[in-house]
C-alpha cells in the first residue's frame, strides 16, 4: 500500500468516525504528507482543510495546527491557506480563535520571511500579505476582547509582532530558537510591497498598545502577568525599549490595579520581581540599574541578591558596547525616527544624539524637578497633608508592598522618592515633565507635518477597527482590501481565498465570486393558496403532535405557540383548533384557554376599534361544543365561563341554553350565579338571563332558578333589580291578554290569546317565591288583583296558597293588607284568610279543633265528620255557630262555600259519633240543635236520615231517640214510623236493648196505629213488651178482639197466648239493666211536651201498663243464653264509669243548662253515661280496637305537646289572632 | 469545557511525600497527571533533622526503601517514610525533577512558595516555542503526611473545578477567588508560555 492510498483510506475513515478517533487519524495522516511524503501535501490538502468545518473544536484547532505545519513546510501553501486561518480566526469557538492566534504568532514571521526572500512578488503574495496584515489587526482589536484567554494569547501575539517588527541588535539577548526569525533589520527597504518603515510604525504601534493595554486600571491578573513577561521579553530582545519597560514596571509598581485581589498582588509582584530581575541580568540594563534595584528592593528583594543578579562585571565592558548600540540603533533608526509617534506618552528626544540619556521621558523630567525640592520641610508637610487623604483601610496592595525602607535619607533613597512621585504625577496628567515633552511633540508633530501621514494612517486604523471586529464574522473575504491603508496600491488586489470544500461553498455562499448571499435572491414569494395550505399544514403539525410534545415537556411552549398562531391567521385554521379542542376538550382545556386569552389579548390591542367578534367566535364555539357534549361532569363549562375574560351575547346565551337543560340546570345556574356575583359589571345582564329562566316552561328549570334568586334576593344590591322584574312581571296581568312577551322569542303566537292559567303563572311565579321573603310585596299583588280580569282572579287565588302560607298569619303586611283591604279585592284577602287558617294550623300547628271552625266550610267532609266530636263538646254558643255555618243558617247572603254536609248528613254523622269519644249528652244536645232549625230539618229530611241510620249495622243508639222525635215534630210521619218499626222487627230489634226500648216507647207512644206492628213481634218480644208497658196489654187484646174473625186466625196462637195471658212478670237478671235504661226514654217523655204537640202528651202518660206475659222467662232465656260471658265482664266496667261521668256530665249540664230549653233530670244522667259502654258491650273486639287505636293517638298527643310546649305562647297570639280574624271575616259577611 | 482532560503537574521539592499524595489522588480521578521535584537533591528525614538522607533524582523509589529498610527499619516504619516510599514506587520508579523535563502541561500546582518561584524561573528562563500558557498556581502545604493528604484533597478539588470550567483561562481567575475564600488560603497564580 503506497503512502498515497493510506491517506486516502485513512482520510475516508476520518470522514466517518467520532471526533476523538478522528483526531488520532488526521494526525497520523499529518505526518504522512507533512513528514513522510511531503509531495502528497499539496494532493491532500484539500481533503484536509475541509475538516476545518467540522464540529468537533478540536478537529478545528488540529486543522490550525495542520494549517501551520504545512506552510512551514512549504511556504507557498500560505497563499492558499492562509485565508483559512483568517476563517478560523474568527471562529465561534474561543479555543480555536486561541489556537488561530497562537499559529498566526507563528505563520506572520514566516509570512514576512517568505516573501521578504522571494523579491519577485505576484499579486497572489502581495494580496496573501495584505490579509495577514489584516489578521494582524485583527488579533491587535482582540487585546480588547471580552475573553481573559483570547486577550492572554493577544497579547503574546503582539509581544511576538514587536519583536518581529524592529530590528535585532547585537546587544538583544535572542533564544537559540529564535536565531533565524526574521527581524525588521532583515526586510529590505526596497521590496515592492513591503514597506520597511510601515512596519517599523507598525511595530512601534503594538508596542504603545501593549503599553496602553498594562496600564488599564482593570486589567486581569492574568493579562497583567502576561503583559509584564511580555514587556521583560522585549526589553531582553530589543534593548531599545527597555527605558519603556522600566518605566512601565515603574508604573506598575506604584499603581497596581486596584481590582486585584491580596494573592493577585502577590502573584503580580513576584512576577514582576521574576522579570526585573531578568531584565537587570540584560547587560543593557545598567543605566536602568538604579531604578531597578529600588523596585527590586521595594518588592522586597535582598541587596546581596539583587546584587548578585546585576551584571556588574560587565558593565565596564558594555559601556563602551552600548554607545555603539545606541549609537548604531540610531544609525539604523534614522529613517524611521521622523515618524515617532506623536501620541506617545514618554517619546525619546529623538533628533537629539546621545548626550540625553536615552530614557529620557517626563518621569524623568519631573523627577529631576522633584528632586531638589524635596527637602525635609516639605516632605514633613507632604506627609502631614497626605495624612488626611489615607484611607480608613489599609489597600492590600500597599500591605503587600510595603517594606521598611531600609536606605532613608540617602540621596538614593530621595532620589527614588521624586522619581516615585514623578510616576504618580505623570500617570495624573501633571508635572513640569509632561509639558515639556508636550511641547517637544508639538514641534516635533510640526516638523513632520507636511510628509507624515502616519498620524493620519493611524487614525484611520482606528477608525476602521470597529468594523472590523462587526464585520468579522459577516464575510470571509471582506471588503477591506481595498480600504486598508497599508496596501494602498494602484492595482485592486483580491485577498487570498480560503479552500473551501465544494459541499460547502453553496452552504456559506462564499465561493468566491463576491455574490453575498441575499434571501430574497433565491426565494420566489409563494401564492396566497400555498401560503395558506402551508400554514395550516404546519399549525395541524403542531395540533398533532401533542403527545409527543407533552412527553418531552414543552407542552406549554406548544399550547402557546398554537394560540398566536390561530389567533394572529384568520380562515379554517381556528376552527380546525376549536372542534380538535373539542375533541377531547378535558385534556385540551389549557388550549383552550390560551386560545382564548389571546384572542382577548388581540382584541385588547386592538382598542378602541377592535372586534369582539373574533374572541366571541371562539368562546361561543367552545361554550357550545360543551354544552352539547352528552356528559360531562368535571365543571369545564363552568371553569371556561367564570374564567373567560369577557361573556358575550351569544356565549350568554349558550349558558341560558345550558340552564334550560334539565340535566344541567343546577350546575348552570350556579355557573350563572357565579357570574352575577364575580362580575359586578354585568351582572344585571346575567341576572336578567335567571330571571327569565325563573317563568320557564319547564318546571326543574324553573323551580332551580327561582331557588337560586330567592337565595340572591337576599343580597341587597341584587335585590332591587330582583323585585322590580318579578313586579313587572305580574304587571302583565292587567293586560287583557297576554304580552307575547310570556310565550318567548321562538313561538309566534298571536298576543289576543286568551289567559290560560299556564300564562297567569308564568307571571306570578317568580313574584310568588319572593312574596314569603318579602311580605310588603303582597300589597302590589292586590292593586293587581283589583285589575285583573275574573280568570285571572281565579287563577291567582290558586295560585297563592302556598306562597301565603309562608308568610305565616302572623306577618303584618298580610294584617295590614286585611285591615286595608283595596276594593276589589276582598276576594283575596278572603283566600288569604283561608288559607292562613286552614285545616293545616289544625293538624299541624294548634290540635285546637276551634281553628276549624272558621274555614268549616272548607273542610271535606270526613273531615268535619272527624272533627265533629270534639266540635259538640265546645261551649253551646260555639256549637250553635259551627252547626249555623254547616247549616248554612243564619247567612245573609249565599255563602262563598257551600257546607260540606248537607243537614242529612250532618244528623247521621251526630248518631254515628263513638261514643267513646263523645259523651252522649253532647251528641244528645247536639241533635236537639238540630231538631231545633225547623226549616232545615223537614219532614223530608227527617225520613231520609231515618231511613239510612236504619239501613246501618248495627243500628245506632240513638235512632230510636231520633224517630221519636221527628215524630213528634211531624206526626204525619206515623206512617212511615210505623214502616220503620216493622223493618226493625225484620231486623231483630230486640237485640239492641237500648234501642228496643225506644220501639217499645215508640210503640206505646204510636198507638194504636202500632198494633199491627206489635203483633208482627215474635211471642217472646211481645211479651217482653207487655212486661214494660203492662197497659199495653189489653189495648192490644182488644184489638185483635175487633179483628174479622178470619183476621183473628192470622194471629199466632202463641201470640194470642201472650196478649191473653195475665200473668206477673218474673223478675230478671237483666231487668235492672233494662230499668236503667228506661231513663233515657223517661227523658224523652219528660222531654217530649216541651218539643212536641201537647196534643201527644196524654198519649204518653195514657199507657197503660200491662201486665207481664207468662212466658216471659222463657223469652229472656235466648237473651241471657246470647251474652251472658259479656254481661258478666262488662258489669264493673258499667259502673266504674258510670261513677266516674257523673261529675263531668253534671258539669256539661250546668254549664249547658242556661242554653238549652230541654230541662232533663239529673237521673237521666246516670243513665247516659251507663249508656256510653253499651255499644262496646255489642262487639268486644270492636271495642278493643277502638281502645288499642285511642291509646295511640293519646301517645302522639302527648309527643306533640312534649315538642310543641314552645308553641304554646305562639298559639295563645294565634289563637287571639284568630278572634280578630273571625270578627273580620263576620263584618266582610 | 475542554474536551481533553487537563494535563496538571504537581510540584514540590522532593517528589515524595506533597506531590506523590496529589498524583496518586488526581491518577485515580482520572487526571492527566504528573508528578516533579525542584530541588537539586531528594531529601528524606533521617535519624536527625540536621541528617537528613539525601538521594539524587536517578535513585528509585526502591532503591531508597530498601536503604531505608536497611538504615533503621523500625524507625523508618514508624514515621511513615517507608509506608510513602512504598506508595510511591507503586505509582511510578522514581522521583523526577521538574527542570529536567519538557513536557508541556496546562496547569502546574506547586505545594510551596519556594518551589512556586523555582517553577516560575525554570519556565521563564525556557526558550518561547509555541507559546502555549501554562498557568502556575502556588497551594501551600507543609510538609508532612496529614497536609499532604488535606493539600491533595484541596488540589484535586481544584483541578477539578479547573476542568469542569467552560473556559479555563476565561474564568481561572474568577475561580480561584472563589476557591481562595472557601479555603481560606492564598493562591499565588501566574501564567507562563511555552
Amino acid at each position: 500500500m503506497t503512502t498515497s492510498e493510506k491517506v486516502v483510506e485513512l482520510l475516508n475513515q476520518a470522514a466517518l468516525i467520532p471526533a476523538d478517533e478522528k483526531l488520532i487519524v488526521l494526525k497520523q495522516v499529518q505526518e504522512l504528507i507533512i513528514n513522510k511524503d511531503p509531495s502528497l501535501l499539496d494532493n491532500f490538502l484539500d481533503e484536509m482543510i475541509a475538516f476545518q468545518t467540522d464540529k468537533s473544536i478540536e478537529v478545528r484547532k488540529f486543522v490550525i495546527g495542520f494549517i501551520e505545519e504545512a506552510c512551514k513546510r512549504d511556504n507557498e501553501l500560505l497563499l492558499r491557506l492562509i485565508a483559512n486561518l483568517n476563517m478560523l480566526l474568527k471562529d465561534d469557538s474561543v479555543n480555536v480563535v486561541k489556537k488561530a492566534i497562537l499559529t498566526l504568532t507563528q505563520l506572520y514571521k514566516v509570512t514576512l520571511q517568505w516573501l521578504v526572500r522571494s523579491r519577485t512578488g505576484s499579486d497572489m503574495q502581495e494580496a496573501c500579505w495584505d490579509l495577514v496584515t489584516q489578521m494582524k489587526e485583527d488579533v491587535l482589536v482582540l487585546l480588547d476582547s471580552e475573553n481573559d484567554g483570547v486577550r492572554t494569547h493577544a497579547i503574546k501575539f503582539t509581544e511576538s509582532l514587536i519583536i518581529t517588527l524592529s530590528p535585532r541588535t547585537s546587544d538583544s539577548d535572542i533564544p537559540k530558537r529564535q536565531e533565524g526569525d526574521i527581524s525588521l533589520d532583515k526586510v529590505p527597504k526596497d521590496h515592492s510591497y513591503i514597506r520597511y518603515d510601515v512596519l517599523c510604525e507598525e511595530g512601534k504601534i503594538a508596542l504603545d498598545k501593549l503599553l496602553k493595554f498594562m496600564v488599564h486600571p482593570a486589567i486581569s491578573s492574568i493579562n497583567l502577568t502576561t503583559a509584564l513577561g511580555s514587556l521583560a521579553t522585549i526589553a531582553r530582545q530589543r534593548p531599545m525599549f527597555m527605558s519603556k519597560v522600566v518605566q512601565a514596571y515603574e508604573t506598575l509598581h506604584a499603581n497596581l490595579p486596584p481590582t486585584l485581589a491580596k494573592s493577585q498582588v502577590s502573584s503580580v509582584r513576584k512576577n514582576l520581581k521574576l522579570h526585573l530581575v531578568a531584565v537587570l541580568k540584560h547587560p543593557c540594563s545598567l543605566e536602568f540599574q538604579g531604578q531597578i534595584s529600588t523596585l527590586l528592593l521595594d518588592l522586597g528583594m535582598p541587596q546581596s541578591e539583587i546584587t548578585r543578579s546585576t551584571p556588574a562585571p560587565r558593565e565596564q565592558r558594555k559601556r563602551p558596547r552600548h554607545e555603539p548600540y545606541t549609537e548604531g540603533k540610531k544609525v539604523k533608526m534614522e529613517p524611521i525616527e521622523d515618524d515617532e509617534d506623536k501620541e506617545e506618552p514618554a517619546p525619546l528626544i529623538a533628533p537629539k544624539p546621545a548626550a540625553v540619556p536615552v530614557a529620557q521621558s517626563a518621569i524623568d523630567l519631573t523627577a529631576e524637578f522633584l528632586h531638589p525640592l524635596l527637602n525635609p520641610e516639605n516632605v514633613a508637610n507632604l506627609v502631614l497633608i497626605s495624612m488626611v487623604y489615607l484611607p480608613d483601610v489599609m489597600p492590600a496592595s500597599f500591605q503587600a508592598t510595603y517594606t521598611p525602607v531600609e536606605s532613608a535619607g540617602t540621596d538614593a533613597q530621595i532620589k527614588h522618592l521624586a522619581r516615585l512621585m514623578a510616576t504618580q504625577m505623570t500617570a495624573a496628567g501633571i508635572g513640569p515633565g509632561l509639558e515639556q515633552c508636550k511641547a517637544k511633540e508639538d514641534n516635533a508633530g510640526k516638523e513632520d507635518d507636511a510628509d507624515d501621514d502616519s498620524g493620519t494612517k493611524d487614525l484611520l486604523i482606528k477608525r476602521k477597527m470597529p468594523a472590523l471586529v462587526f464585520g468579522q464574522a459577516i464575510s470571509v473575504l471582506g471588503g477591506y482590501s481595498g480600504n486598508t491603508p497599508a496596501t494602498e496600491t494602484p492595482t485592486t488586489k483580491r485577498l487570498p481565498e480560503p479552500i473551501l470544500p465544494s459541499a460547502q461553498t453553496k452552504m456559506t455562499g462564499a465561493s468566491g465570486r463576491k455574490k453575498v448571499f441575499r434571501l430574497a435572491d433565491v426565494i420566489q414569494p409563494l401564492s396566497e393558496a400555498q401560503i395558506e395550505q402551508l400554514t395550516s399544514k404546519s399549525v395541524n403539525r403542531i395540533l398533532h403532535s401533542e403527545k409527543a410534545i407533552a412527553q418531552s415537556g414543552v407542552s406549554h411552549v406548544r399550547v402557546k405557540l398554537l394560540s398566536r398562531l390561530v389567533t394572529q391567521f384568520e380562515g379554517m385554521m381556528k376552527d380546525e383548533v376549536l372542534q380538535f379542542i373539542l375533541d377531547d376538550i378535558r385534556t385540551r382545556s389549557d388550549l383552550a384557554f390560551a386560545l382564548l386569552y389571546q384572542e382577548y389579548n388581540t382584541y385588547l390591542s386592538q382598542l378602541p376599534a377592535g372586534l369582539l367578534d373574533s374572541y366571541d367566535h371562539c368562546l361561543f364555539t367552545l361554550l357550545s361544543g360543551l354544552q352539547e357534549k352528552p356528559e360531562q361532569r368535571d365543571g369545564l363549562f363552568t371553569k371556561l365561563v367564570l374564567e373567560a375574560p369577557i361573556i358575550t351575547e351569544s356565549a350568554l346565551e349558550v349558558i341560558r341554553r345550558y340552564c334550560e337543560d334539565e340535566s344541567r340546570v343546577y350546575l348552570g345556574m350556579t355557573t350563572l350565579k357565579e357570574l352575577i356575583v364575580k362580575r359586578p359589571s354585568r351582572q344585571f345582564q346575567y341576572l336578567h338571563v335567571l330571571l327569565d329562566l325563573s317563568s320557564h316552561e319547564k318546571e326543574k328549570v324553573r323551580n332551580t332558578a327561582l331557588n337560586f334568586l330567592k337565595r340572591m334576593y337576599e343580597k341587597d344590591h341584587l335585590r332591587d333589580y330582583i323585585e322590580k322584574f318579578a313586579l313587572n312581571y305580574m304587571q302583565l296581568l292587567v293586560h287583557p291578554n297576554p304580552p307575547s312577551l310570556l310565550f318567548g322569542a321562538d313561538k309566534d303566537t298571536e298576543v289576543a290569546a286568551p289567559w290560560t292559567e299556564e300564562t297567569v303563572r308564568q307571571c306570578l311565579f317568580l313574584y310568588l317565591s319572593l312574596l314569603p321573603l318579602n311580605h310588603r310585596l303582597v300589597h302590589e299583588l292586590a292593586s293587581v288583583y283589583t285589575e285583573a280580569i275574573a280568570d285571572i282572579k281565579r287563577n291567582v287565588l290558586r295560585a297563592i296558597e302556598q306562597p301565603i302560607r309562608g308568610m305565616g298569619m302572623n306577618s303584618p303586611e298580610l294584617l295590614l293588607l286585611v285591615e286595608n283591604c283595596p276594593k276589589g279585592a276582598e276576594t283575596l284577602v278572603t283566600r288569604c284568610l283561608h288559607i292562613l287558617t286552614d285545616k293545616d294550623l289544625y293538624h299541624k300547628r294548634v290540635p285546637d279543633v276551634r281553628f276549624l271552625i272558621p274555614v268549616i266550610n272548607g273542610l271535606e267532609k270526613n273531615e268535619v265528620i272527624q272533627a265533629l266530636p270534639k266540635l259538640i263538646k265546645l261551649n253551646p254558643i260555639v256549637v250553635k255557630e259551627v252547626f249555623n255555618r254547616l247549616l248554612g243558617t243564619q247567612h245573609s247572603e249565599g255563602s262563598s262555600s257551600v257546607s260540606p254536609l248537607t243537614p242529612g248528613d250532618l244528623l247521621i254523622a251526630l248518631h254515628n259519633i263513638d261514643s267513646t269519644k263523645c259523651d252522649m249528652k253532647s251528641i244528645i244536645k247536639a241533635t236537639n240543635l238540630c231538631f231545633g232549625e225547623k226549616n232545615v230539618y223537614t219532614s223530608e229530611v227527617l225520613a231520609v236520615v231515618m231511613q239510612q241510620l236504619m239501613e246501618q249495622n248495627p243500628l245506632p243508639m240513638l235512632l230510636m231517640r231520633t224517630v221519636i222525635q221527628s215524630l213528634t215534630m211531624y206526626p204525619r210521619l206515623g206512617g212511615f214510623v210505623m214502616n220503620i218499626l216493622s223493618r226493625l222487627i225484620v231486623k231483630q230489634v230486640w237485640k239492641y236493648p237500648k234501642v228496643w226500648e225506644g220501639f217499645v216507647k215508640c210503640c206505646q207512644r204510636t198507638k194504636p196505629q202500632s198494633y199491627s206492628v206489635l203483633l208482627q213481634l215474635p211471642p217472646a218480644q211481645l211479651n217482653s213488651v207487655f212486661e214494660r208497658c203492662p197497659e199495653m196489654r189489653e189495648p192490644l187484646l182488644h184489638h185483635v178482639h175487633s179483628f174479622t174473625p178470619h183476621q183473628q186466625a192470622h194471629i199466632p196462637s202463641s201470640i194470642m197466648a201472650v196478649l191473653e195471658a195475665n200473668k206477673k212478670p218474673e223478675p230478671k237478671p237483666v231487668e235492672p239493666v233494662m230499668e236503667k235504661e228506661v231513663s233515657v226514654f223517661k227523658c224523652l217523655e219528660s222531654m217530649a211536651p216541651a218539643v212536641s204537640t201537647p196534643e201527644e202528651a196524654p198519649a204518653v202518660t195514657s199507657s197503660k201498663p200491662e201486665a207481664p206475659g207468662h212466658e216471659e222467662p222463657a223469652v229472656l232465656r235466648p237473651a241471657e243464653e246470647e251474652e251472658p260471658m259479656e254481661q258478666e265482664e262488662s258489669e264493673p266496667v258499667i259502673q266504674e264509669d258510670a261513677a266516674e261521668s257523673h261529675p263531668q256530665v253534671k258539669l256539661g249540664y250546668e254549664a249547658s243548662g242556661s242554653f238549652s230549653s230541654v230541662h232533663e233530670p239529673p237521673i237521666t244522667t246516670k243513665g247516659t253515661s251507663r249508656l256510653i259502654t253499651l255499644p262496646s258491650r255489642l262487639s268486644e273486639t270492636d271495642w278493643l280496637g277502638l281502645a288499642d287505636r285511642d291509646e295511640g293517638k293519646e301517645n302522639r298527643a302527648t309527643k306533640v305537646l312534649s315538642t310543641k310546649n314552645m308553641y304554646i305562647h305562639i298559639c295563645m297570639y294565634i289563637y287571639t289572632y284568630m278572634c280578630v280574624c273571625v270578627c273580620v271575616c263576620v263584618c266582610v259577611y | 469545557m475542554p474536551s481533553h482532560p487537563l494535563r496538571v503537574a504537581v510540584v514540590c521539592s522532593s517528589n515524595q511525600n506533597r506531590s506523590m499524595e496529589a498524583h496518586n489522588f488526581l491518577s485515580k480521578r482520572g487526571f492527566d497527571v504528573r508528578s516533579f521535584g525542584t530541588g537539586s537533591h531528594v531529601k528524606l528525614p533521617g535519624p536527625a533533622p540536621d541528617k537528613p538522607n539525601v538521594y539524587d533524582f536517578k535513585t528509585t523509589y526502591e532503591q531508597m526503601y530498601n536503604d531505608l529498610v536497611r538504615k533503621d527499619k523500625e524507625l523508618y516504619t514508624q514515621n511513615g517514610i517507608l509506608h510513602m516510599l512504598d506508595r510511591n514506587k507503586r505509582i511510578k520508579t522514581k522521583p523526577e525533577r521538574f527542570q529536567d523535563c519538557k513536557e508541556k502541561f496546562d496547569l502546574v500546582i506547586t505545594c510551596e512558595e519556594r518551589v512556586y518561584d523555582q517553577v516560575l524561573e525554570d519556565l521563564s528562563s525556557r526558550e518561547q516555542e509555541t507559546l502555549q500558557p501554562v498557568h502556575v498556581i502556588n497551594v501551600d502545604i507543609q510538609d508532612n503526611h496529614e497536609e499532604a493528604t488535606l493539600g491533595a484533597f484541596l488540589i484535586c478539588e481544584l483541578c477539578q473545578c479547573i476542568q469542569h470550567s467552560d473556559d479555563m483561562e476565561n474564568e481561572m481567575d474568577e475561580l480561584l477567588q472563589e476557591f481562595e475564600e472557601k479555603s481560606k488560603r492564598c493562591f499565588l497564580h501566574t501564567v507562563c508560555f511555552y
